[in-house]
């Protein structure tokens, strides 16, 4: 009677526990802008064109302005229960994991099996992604600083929300100190937006985008053309969508006969069992209904985080 | 002697009410009065009474309200604010919280003190115009609201 009793409990918690929509991922970095400006930044040439790419882990080692602004902006989410994952930390653990991932063979003397996308995957990742911008100002002996936060969905690109602002000219030379000021005073105003989003995304579904895709010359002999009774597998897909967003909200920028875009795809929060689903839970709802009769298309979903899924369809 | 005793006291209360009874009806201004410490925020409340001393016990109160129903406009180094309460029908939905909340000697009292020796009081006709410099403890505030289910927290649903 116990046992039942405390399994019929632990089901329970099992249920709420998964009912909470996932939580997203906030991290600092600082703005392309800040990283150009202030010398923290490597040359890459890309077809002929030199690129100046920001270097975080050489602005986090040398600027204590940005890792003191790093640290407030932390502080200040972690008090309202929404911490933020550590740019400095990511770039380390990625380093750990390489490094290890480097020296790890199997007794026969195998290296790691690791596909050229595993590799690119391996970036620091996070859901939004709070871009911080600051400048100081000089009014003969007055020190003014301008101060940009600005938060985008990593997936869509969506701009969530900034705060951003001029503090009034001061006497205080230290850059640090009207920096912390800065932070504190905007903080709110970014927080009531990142709230709106949250809302909205409770509301009317969490935004994604997904990607369809198909393997050339794949053995299934399919592309998005290929025609089911009336309608070709394009039609197919976008019905799907229609049935599974919320409010049928979705717009497809692109399609072809291998690629279709999708965007501004609103997914519920919640599948129909009551469990949290992401992008890459939905892209796997789209598959598994591929793989069914009549359409018996096989397909692979590759994870891109919470907000973006990419489908690519004609074999696993 | 004796009418007067009983009468001063009454009259000192009606003028309380209708100072709650401004405030009810936004009858008072708010602005930022510079930048605050951490976790607080700290604003300039005009009120208005026929008794000065009325006014300035008022000025905690509608610090307080205006923080959470009214938010305050920026400028000249200052940051302007949202209110705490983003859904205007809060204060109705939630009347018999924010009855208690402000009641004389009610809450409220916890999450704001008035700045020494900023207070002005100006004659506006029949009755006093009345500044103070409160310090309004909002990171406290908001816990307190989002505890009562009266807002939403940032991790609310997650």
């Amino acid at each position: 009677m116990k046992k039942s009793l405390f399994t019929i409990v632990l089901a329970c918690v099992a249920l709420v526990a998964s009912a909470q929509i996932k939580k997203p991922e906030l991290m600092v970095i600082p703005s392309d802008a800040w990283c150009i400006q202030n010398g923290y930044y490597t040359e890459v040439a890309n077809m002929g064109t030199i690129t100046k790419v920001p270097n975080y882990k050489q602005a986090l080692q040398e600027n204590m302005g940005l890792k003191l602004a790093i640290a407030k902006l932390n502080d200040l989410m972690a008090e309202r229960q929404f911490p933020l994952k550590s740019l400095e930390q990511e770039i380390k653990n990625l380093e750990q994991r390489r490094m290890e991932d480097n020296l790890t063979t199997s007794k026969a003397g195998n290296d790691l099996a690791e596909s050229p996308l595993d590799e690119v995957a391996r970036t620091a990742k996070c859901d939004i992604i709070l871009e911080l911008t600051w400048d100081v100002k000089d009014f003969g002996p007055k020190h003014s600083l301008s101060y940009i936060l600005e938060g985008r969905d990593a997936y869509t690109s969506k701009s969530i929300g900034a705060a951003s602002g001029t503090g009034a000219p001061s006497f205080t030379a230290d850059v640090d100190v009207l920096l912390e000021e800065a932070i504190v005073a905007n903080m709110d105003n970014f927080n009531n937006r990142l709230l709106d989003h949250f809302t909205e995304m409770q509301t009317i579904g969490r935004e994604i985008s997904l990607d369809i895709k198909v393997f050339a010359n794949n053995a299934a002999g399919i592309d998005l053309e290929t025609e089911f009774g009336d309608d070709e597998l394009i039609d197919v897909i976008n019905n799907w969508l229609q049935l599974n967003t919320v409010q049928g909200r979705f717009s497809m920028p692109y399609a072809s006969e291998n690629i279709a875009n999708f965007t501004q795809v609103r997914i519920p929060v919640y599948d129909e069992r009551g469990r949290a689903i992401d992008a890459n839970g939905f892209a796997k709802g789209l598959a598994k209904m591929l793989k069914k009769e009549p359409y018996n298309i096989p397909s692979k979903v590759l994870v891109k985080g919470l907000g973006r899924a990419v489908i690519i369809l004609g074999e696993k | 002697m004796l009418v007067m005793a009983l009468c001063l006291p009454a009259s000192a209360g009606l003028r309380q009410k209708q100072a709650n009874r401004d405030t009810n009806q936004f009858r008072y201004e708010i602005e930022c009065a510079g930048n605050a410490i951490q976790g607080t925020y700290l604003v300039k409340v005009w009120s208005y009474s026929k008794k000065a001393s009325v006014a300035e016990n008022q000025c905690r109160k509608n610090a307080v309200h205006g923080v959470i129903f009214k938010g305050y406009g920026g400028g000249q180094g200052c940051v302007s604010q949202r209110p705490l309460a983003n859904n205007p029908g809060v204060e109705t939905q939630f009347g018999e919280y924010f009855d208690s909340f402000f009641a004389d000697g009610g809450e409220f009292q916890k999450y704001a003190s008035i700045m020494e020796g900023t207070t002005e009081t100006i004659k506006v006709g029949r009755e006093y115009k009345v500044g103070c410099v409160v310090s309004v403890r909002k990171d406290d505030l908001r816990k307190a609201l989002e505890a009562a289910g009266v807002i939403r927290g940032l991790n609310s649903g997650f």
